[in-house]
């Protein structure tokens, strides 16, 4: 029932959206996981999911996001909708992060992952000054989360072909990168 | 036209060393590599007896049986498993015969034959590498996209060229 009154509070508030927070999760979030976790449409491209035990979000926030080097939640009024995260690399690596994020179904629409996805890539360009390249992997068929991009001023790079195993199938993805020194719109 | 250099591929032996320095630590071959040129033999034997011992495939590229290059596919991990990563180096007293583009073409097909389980072989190519990514072409790969400071070699970001070829290619 809270969910409900949250998404109406976005829907009636339309336009500037504020209150959009990024926070480190933790495993007090759970329950808020579990929304979005459990929803095959939402979990359809992610590499985890659908969830259908407690349990199995509490193993995944143990194991997967408080280890993560850059891992936040999307919150509203400080309660998590979605979650978004940056992945780190060594070696000849380094300079590139890996950008990955989700949200719960009901938000869809609204423009919340693409502020989610400029404020992550503002707050990493600062944090890590070592990061030139974020870069974003994204399934030929998933062409919401490529508009979060374009929007979010990424630049499509190519199609990379049979490029990675996604819940058992070779599946095609196509390459998205910001850059420190583009322009931030 | 000039009548083609006949190559074989086959495994490294360490009594390979020395020919391996001759590519390996030569800094006209290496320029575009991510590894470093190899200036002392131990290093070099240390290296063969590693890729001996557990490189899911690699290979010396002779001419009659001597080494006169290297080649290599790299398959990932996890979910990457599918996806391997090509590599090689010639000795620049044998560039521009076509060397590469043969060894490249016999390389995809065996890999594909013996590495059952991959779908896709990738070349990363440094943007400034004209002449490998005409072996990439010339070996029917696809361009795929430029990658903008995919990499850190050497004290600075560079671009990629991403080539690929699938088995159904």
């Amino acid at each position: 029932m809270e969910d409900n009154s949250l998404a109406s509070t976005i829907k009636e508030g339309d336009g500037e959206l504020s209150d959009i927070s990024l926070r480190p999760m933790d495993l007090s979030d759970v329950d808020d996981f579990m929304v979005w976790a459990s929803d095959d449409k939402v979990t359809h491209f992610c590499s985890y999911g659908p969830y259908t035990s407690r349990e199995q979000g509490i193993k995944h926030i143990e194991n997967k996001v408080i280890p993560h080097p850059w891992f936040m939640a999307i919150c509203v009024n400080n309660r998590a909708i979605g979650a978004i995260s940056v992945s780190a690399n060594q070696g000849n690596d380094k300079c590139r992060g890996e950008i990955g994020y989700v949200l719960g179904s009901k938000y869809w629409g609204k423009g919340i992952a693409t502020r989610a996805v400029k404020m992550a890539s503002d707050a990493i360009f600062a944090e890590w000054p070592h990061l030139e390249r974020l870069e974003a992997l994204v399934d030929v068929e998933n062409v919401g989360s490529q508009k979060v991009l374009l929007k979010a001023g990424f630049m499509q790079e190519g199609v990379l072909r049979k490029y990675f195993i996604h819940k058992g199938k070779t599946r095609d993805t196509i390459m998205f990168s910001l850059l420190s020194t583009d322009p931030r719109i | 036209m000039l009548k083609p250099i006949e190559i074989t591929l086959r495994p490294f032996k360490i009594s390979d060393v020395d020919d391996f320095m001759g590519w390996a630590g030569d800094e006209n071959v290496t320029k575009y590599c991510r590894w470093n040129t190899f200036t002392f033999r131990d290093d070099a034997v240390a290296f063969l007896k590693e890729v001996i011992k557990s490189h899911p495939w690699y290979r010396a590229i002779c001419v009659k049986d001597r080494p006169i290059g290297s080649i290599y596919v790299m398959p990932g991990i996890g979910k990457d498993e599918r996806r391997g990563e090509i590599g090689y180096a010639i000795s620049a007293k044998y560039w521009g015969k076509g060397v590469a583009t043969e060894a490249v073409k016999i390389a995809v097909a065996c890999a594909f034959k013996e590495l059952k389980y991959l779908d896709r072989i990738e070349g990363l190519v440094f943007s400034e590498n004209k002449a490998s990514q005409r072996v990439m072409e010339k070996a029917g790969f696809i361009r795929e996209g430029l990658l903008r400071k995919y990499f850190f070699v050497k004290g600075k970001s560079v671009d990629i060229v991403v080539f690929s070829t699938v088995e159904a290619d």
